[in-house]
């Protein structure tokens, strides 16, 4: 039960002192210190010096206590003088120390680490073998280094490898394009320059020869100061083969043969870097001149179809001949496996130089313009299609201008006039040959172009050559696709790409000189012509062709000679010798001898008999032995 | 480049211009003709511009689908040139005013005229039968035959002759202008623009002779 009325108070302790108490009882109480008068009793009892090195503060103490002995004389203020003063230093100091701890916690400019702490140490015989591996090593460096130096010292010559390297670089810049990128100096062998678009590029580096000579190999391998590094794609050698054969009629594009490459000799790493270089170019022209070809076979819409399998290339140019185009590119890894071919490899060098020479005519055309065209403007139309403006050329024509021939084609074309030229020519030196009786000359003419060659062919008798008349002479114009021939009375027959058909025309006309021949032996001996007959329809018929024959009557009337000679027949020569001795004498005062003429038959005479060398020469005698005065 | 007449075929009372294009088309074709593609001939018109008043020169430049990369250029005396295509460029640039001066040509606006149509090949003669049209107005028709085999118009008229009035009538009863002045000498294409220019500038002046109707 709480009872109000009681009031309890409570009453702090009086602490404070009582100074005095005056004689009416009332006490004077020292005033309780205020706040700043108790701070700085208790900042006097605090000894700032004390931070310092033990002795300082001793002193700092002692100079503490005689300043503030001092400061007894001075106004209050003073003994805070030292206290502003540390704590301004205090200050400063905290303040830097938190700026370092927040550019620290930034870690921006710093950074706190850990120090690590130290491991115990290691076995002494452990850190004698690390300390000894790290000597060797260290040592077989420097063993190098000097080694090379007195190495370049010891050089004759008075050239360092230095310089050496210079004067190889400085040739090699004449010959290829170099450039520096960073610390290596790249090359470039690609036809780029030239004009080729081709997808592969060829960068070569070029390199100080760093390696020592090594004195087992002995002195054959060559030093050269510069290397050059090529890409391992073009490494090794190639070529473009191209071979053209006569396949069975039977056997179709599929079932061809795929070229093994044989072995060839792969230029050695230490060889000159030049030999390098331009086996490695034309390695690159080989595979674009091959990928050009691929292409173009693949997309080519033609009558005859390609066939591209792997590195071949195979088309039938004529019914039952066969082109093929190979890329032999052999990269000289042990290829020696490859025996020696059976059968000797019959390229047609000169076609595969055909084939060189067109692709760099492609690469010609797209950098250079026909002129006329100004310096500052290298691309444009070309010639025939800036013409075409002016000269309102139909919609048709520069369609057919549009058109231009694929690598493919013209290779092809060059291909099949080869095949016709040296069948004509075979044929025409077999049968040269094979005849021995009128002489078959051949002259070729000099001018003639990858499409087009020409040959005229004289028929003359040996010794009777002196007579032009009866020269038969031919014109042969070899083509792409068959062979045009002009006679000499200025007929054109066209010939198709058989070989037979140049031989029955050269059979033809050999038969036609027989006959033009006699003529004009007849007109010179006096015998008379009865008839002449270019293409008789009588007779056995021949193979091809037609014979022709010749009637001729002796200045006598009495002996008659007929020749006939055809291309298959042959020759043959009849006579006829009238039967005057057969008359009945009794008869012959009446009859004119003139009428025994009538009668007679035609005996056939053996050329083989006869003395002379040819016909010529043969009928001379007969007409000469046969002329008999009556 | 063979012979080439050209004319107009009268558009009877009546009827539209389409209606006689596909008679004349129906008849072609009961030849024997194919259509192979349709072609089309325009003309524009520049006049030179002066600044001493001297006398105005028209120039009217053609171009024929016939001979696609060529342009042909006429001037008012009758002097032609055949030019690339390119020779448009040239003249927008003489057109072209520069520098607060007024170019050397100017564009006669309103005068582009062209004939379009479809092409028949028949054996050795190409027609044509083009509808003409100034500013999407139509105003007739001009047919043009080609004879291609020859070049000389004295040898060949006769016979085009004969082959025209099989199909048209007697629309073509003298030889053009163009054919009749070169009788015995090559024939070229600009004596086909030449023609055609003629009966352009016909075409026009019959729109001015009509307007104030």
């Amino acid at each position: 039960m709480a009872q109000s009325g009681v009031t309890v108070s409570i009453e702090a302790v009086h602490e404070n002192q009582i100074q005095e108490v005056s004689l009416d009882g009332h006490e004077t109480v020292i005033p309780p210190l205020s706040m700043s008068e108790c701070l700085a009793k208790s900042a006097q009892k605090i000894d700032f010096g004390e931070e310092d090195e033990g002795i300082e503060g001793k002193q700092t103490s002692e100079e503490g206590t005689t300043e503030k002995e001092e400061s007894a004389f001075q106004p209050s203020l003073w003994p805070w003088d030292s206290v502003r003063n540390k704590l301004k230093t205090s200050l400063t100091e905290i303040g830097v120390l938190l700026d370092v701890l927040n550019i620290a916690k930034e870690k921006k400019y710093m950074a706190i680490v850990q120090v690590q702490q130290d491991t115990s140490e290691p076995k002494s015989a452990l850190q004698l073998l690390a300390k000894k591996k790290g000597l060797n090593t260290a040592a077989s460096v420097l063993i190098s280094g000097a080694e090379r130096l007195k190495r370049s010292q010891e050089e004759k010559g008075g050239v360092s490898s230095h310089d050496k390297f210079h004067i190889e670089l400085l040739k090699l810049r004449q010959n290829w394009r170099l450039k520096k990128v960073g610390n290596s100096i790249i090359g470039d062998l690609s036809y780029r320059s030239a004009g080729s678009r081709f997808w592969q590029g060829g960068t070569f580096e070029v390199t100080k020869t760093t390696s020592l000579p090594s004195d087992q190999e002995g002195s054959t391998a060559q030093q050269y100061p510069l290397q050059v590094v090529i890409p391992s794609e073009l490494e090794g050698s190639s070529y473009l083969q191209l071979e053209i054969k006569s396949v069975p009629d039977s056997m179709d594009l599929m079932s061809v043969t795929l070229q093994v490459p044989d072995g060839f000799g792969r230029t050695p790493l230490n060889a000159h870097w030049q030999s390098r270089l331009d086996t490695a170019q034309n390695v690159l022209f080989c595979k674009e001149l091959f990928a050009q070809l691929a292409r173009e076979a693949v997309q080519l819409k033609s009558n005859v179809p390609h066939v591209v399998v792997s590195n071949q290339i195979i088309t039938n140019i004529f019914p039952g001949v066969q082109l093929s185009i190979v890329l032999c590119h052999s990269t000289g890894k042990g290829d020696k496996k490859t025996g020696p071919h059976s059968g000797k490899m019959d390229h047609k060098h000169v076609l595969e130089h055909s084939l060189h020479q067109l692709l760099r005519e492609v690469h010609h055309r797209t950098l250079h313009l026909a002129a006329p065209h100004p310096v500052t403007a290298p691309f444009g139309m070309s010639k025939r299609r800036r013409l075409a403006g002016p000269t309102a050329m139909s919609r048709s024509d520069l369609k057919e201008m549009s058109d231009s021939e694929t690598l493919l084609e013209q290779i092809i074309k060059q291909a099949r006039h080869e095949v016709l030229r040296q069948r004509t020519m075979s044929v025409i030196d077999r049968l040269a040959g094979e005849i021995p009786d009128p002489q078959i000359m051949a002259h070729w003419s000099c001018l003639n172009s990858p499409l087009q060659s020409n040959v005229k062919i004289i028929i003359t008798s040996n010794g009777y050559e002196g007579m032009r008349v009866t020269w038969q002479s031919l014109d042969l114009e070899i083509g792409v696709d068959g062979i045009l021939v002009t006679t000499k009375d200025r007929r054109t027959l066209k010939l198709s790409f058989q070989e037979k058909e140049v031989e029955d025309i050269i059979r033809w006309q050999v038969s036609q000189h027989h006959i033009a021949l006699s003529q004009n032996l007849a007109r010179l001996i006096g015998w008379q012509v009865l008839s002449y007959n270019g293409c008789s329809g009588v007779g056995e018929m021949e193979g091809f062709a037609c014979a022709s024959s010749i009637q001729l009557v002796a200045p006598n009337n009495d002996r008659m000679l007929s020749v006939r000679s055809g291309p298959t027949s042959g020759l043959h020569v009849f006579l006829k010798i009238d039967s005057s001795g057969n008359l009945d004498p009794s008869l012959s005062s009446l009859v004119d001898p003139k009428w025994l003429n009538l009668g007679g038959t035609f005996r056939e005479l053996d050329l083989e008999q006869i003395e002379g060398r040819n016909l010529a020469t043969k009928l001379e005698l007969i007409m000469a032995m046969v002329n008999k005065k009556r | 480049m063979g012979v080439v007449c050209v004319y107009t075929f009268p558009v009877p009372e009546g009827k539209s211009g389409q209606q006689v294009v596909d008679s004349l088309q129906r008849q072609l074709e009961l030849l024997g003709a194919v259509k192979t593609a349709n072609f089309s001939v325009d003309c524009e018109t520049y006049q030179s511009n002066n600044p001493t008043g001297a006398a105005q020169r028209i120039l009217h430049v053609l171009h024929n689908s016939e001979q696609p990369a060529s342009c042909f250029a006429i001037l008012d005396n009758g002097t032609t040139l055949v030019a690339d295509v390119l020779f448009e460029v040239l003249v927008a640039k003489l057109t072209q005013s520069k520098s607060g001066k007024d170019g050397y040509y100017e564009r006669r606006k309103g005068l582009k005229i062209e004939s379009k149509g479809p092409r028949f090949e028949l054996s050795d003669f190409i027609v044509k039968i083009g509808s003409v049209s100034m500013a999407s107005n139509f105003k007739g028709i001009l047919v043009e035959v080609e004879y291609c085999p020859c070049a000389i118009p004295g040898e060949c008229w006769e016979l085009m002759k004969e082959m025209m009035q099989s199909f048209m009538g007697t629309v073509v009863e003298n030889p053009p202008m163009a054919v009749k002045n070169k009788k015995d000498q090559f024939y070229t294409p600009s004596d086909t623009v030449a023609q055609y220019l003629e009966h352009f500038n016909n075409f026009r002046k019959a729109v001015v002779n009509q307007s104030p109707r």
